[in-house]
């Protein structure tokens, strides 16, 4: 677009910009605005308390509860996700008859609606009916009725199982595109130096992909520790709190008993988590195009 | 294109076998107790397939009120998908074409959106909609799904665009085209696969939406299928003949979408991944 064309840029903007701004922006303020005020479902107008939620919340014995949840949950989902997506990718990369096929079906449980996964995979954990405890019946591993999501020992690992499953497949799709990225020469010349096929990996594949690593995982870091779906429909963070993380613990306090103060005090730290990985993520970006500009 | 031995190959290839089933047996199973008769007990071990495979939970799935979420579904998402795509396809344009420093810090702010966590966000766009008088229509959810699927939508379709020259556009002026006969009579046929990408994207994301909808939604005549099929899980206690059914149902829109438009999908998004 010419200069004398710059008003015109605004106006293309203007239409993205005002939801954007609306309803994502302002919203942001309006949380921590929100922490300061108490409500409940008995006196549902808003009375101004200062910090005293905060004071509540950290008095609470829940809130760890549900941080140290949440970074179990988004430590584990987020490690195995890309561990497991890098190996699929590294697995499909090669050309075997049935790579093709395979590159189109490992997108099938991301493409799979949330909600719908989950009760699958509810299903899938039952104690009577599910097919986890048949199986492990039939090669003698179990007597049978193990309930998975209703034991406080076993319910957050079922739920990042079926987590891992329905994410995995988004990292393989952006590792398959970048390891297609990677320079062949660079490649062949370490192969003709000896090194093997793991040597290549980690000293020139791995360090090749660096940059679109770390935003891979800083994303999916972010989505999984925001995911509300799986979490919601397999145990509602139950038992006893065992799977509550922040989005579900945040939807229970402001739609379940219309706390909206409590629920934005949680909302005031996942913006805080936020803001931490979205610092990380402009300093790997940037230090990402300092480097390619160093290769020129 | 590495070749491998055959040692190598057998090892991959069973790699590949393990993956399969990874990715396949839960959707088998799926489909397996979808078609399992009513009568038909769940055996332990499960049976893998019913002896006599029957259409009748599919016809007791598609229960009116479930005709109304698929109706809902359906309107939002495709508002959503029209909408979006539109005002991205706007707002991509001028990010890749007017490079001013305000212009690139807008940019960087709508870019940095699309991680924005919605459940902490919920309660004043909650109460937004409240003072609005929105909440439970389609104009609330369709608002906050065009909100929050923009961002992605304009990465995407930047990354695509900034990969037509801009000579294109100067070819078009000396030609005599204006600015706007120039985006949407060179610039916009040009970019039909990456229109596909994102469209497919938000189609997606919207489709399976659950949080706003189950929190903006109170009345049964407007849920959409997310909350809908929750719902019914609470309601009947779990029959879950019907509800692998309706998830079957609810599944197939958007896999088949997905699967037509594919190739496109996946450039698209690695596009805008790779680009950053």
């Amino acid at each position: 677009m010419h200069k004398r064309n710059r008003w015109l840029a605004w106006v293309f903007l203007v239409p993205a910009m005002i939801p954007v701004a609306i309803l994502m922006y302002y919203p942001m303020v309006g949380t921590a605005i929100e922490s300061f005020y108490s409500t409940s479902f008995i006196n549902p107008n808003p009375q101004f308390v200062g910090l005293e939620l905060y004071r509540e919340l950290f008095a609470s014995g829940e809130f760890g509860t549900i941080v140290w949840n949440s970074c179990i949950w988004t430590v584990f989902v987020v490690l195995f996700q890309n561990l497991f997506g890098f190996a699929v990718a590294l697995l499909l990369d090669r050309e075997l008859p049935t790579s093709g096929l395979m590159r189109s079906l490992v997108l099938l449980p991301w493409v799979l609606p949330g909600v719908v996964a989950a009760i699958l995979w509810r299903f899938m954990y039952d104690p009577q009916l599910g097919l986890i405890n048949s199986f492990l019946v039939r090669i003698g591993l179990s007597g049978g009725g193990q309930a998975w999501l209703a034991e406080p020992a076993t319910a957050m690992g079922a739920a990042i199982v079926a987590a891992i499953w329905k994410g995995f497949p988004f990292s393989t799709i952006v590792y398959l595109a970048a390891l297609q990225n990677v320079d062949r020469e660079q490649v062949e010349a370490a192969t003709i130096d000896g090194a093997g096929a793991w040597r290549r990996l980690i000293h020139v594949v791995i360090p090749s992909m660096r940059e679109v690593i770390v935003i891979n995982l800083v994303l999916t870091t972010m989505l999984t520790f925001n995911y509300f779906d799986m979490i919601w429909v397999l145990t509602r963070g139950g038992p006893q709190n065992a799977t509550h993380i922040f989005p579900t613990k945040i939807y229970e306090l402001g739609f379940g008993q219309f706390r909206f103060g409590e629920a934005a005090t949680y909302g005031v730290f996942s913006i805080l988590v936020l803001a931490v990985l979205l610092a990380l993520y402009f300093l790997a970006r940037s230090a990402g195009g300092r480097r390619s500009m160093a290769r020129g | 294109m590495r070749r491998s031995s055959t040692l190598g190959r057998a090892v991959l290839a069973l790699g590949q076998i393990m993956l399969a089933l990874i990715i396949l047996v839960p959707f088998f199973w799926m489909v397996s107790v979808s078609l399992k008769p009513a009568t038909e007990p769940f055996a332990i071990p499960a049976r893998l397939w019913p002896d006599q495979p029957t259409l009748e939970n599919y016809a007791t799935a598609f229960r009116p009120e479930f005709r109304i979420y698929f109706l809902n579904s359906i309107v939002v998402s495709l508002s959503t998908v029209v909408i979006t795509v539109s005002f991205a396809l706007l707002a991509a344009y001028t990010f890749t074409r007017t490079q001013t420093r305000l212009i690139l810090i807008c940019m960087s702010l709508v870019i940095a959106a699309q991680m924005f966590p919605a459940s902490a966000i919920i309660i004043p766009i909650y109460k937004l909609m409240r003072s609005a008088d929105l909440l439970n229509t389609y104009a609330s959810l369709i608002l906050a799904y065009i909100t929050v699927t923009l961002p992605v939508a304009i990465w995407m379709l930047r990354a695509f665009m900034a990969r037509l020259p801009v000579e294109l556009d100067e070819a078009a002026a000396i030609d005599g085209c204006g600015p706007l006969r120039t985006f949407f009579a060179v610039i916009l046929p040009l970019c039909r696969p990456g229109i596909a990408a994102t469209a497919v994207f938000v189609l997606i994301v919207t489709w399976q939406e659950f949080l706003f909808a189950l929190s903006f939604t109170s009345t049964r005549e407007m849920r959409t299928l997310p909350v809908g099929i929750n719902d019914f899980i609470g309601q009947y206690g779990i029959r879950y003949g019907e509800l692998m059914a309706s998830s079957v149902l609810i599944s197939l829109p958007v896999v088949a979408v997905f699967f037509l438009l594919q190739r496109q999908f996946v450039a698209g998004l690695t596009a805008g991944a790779l680009r950053g």
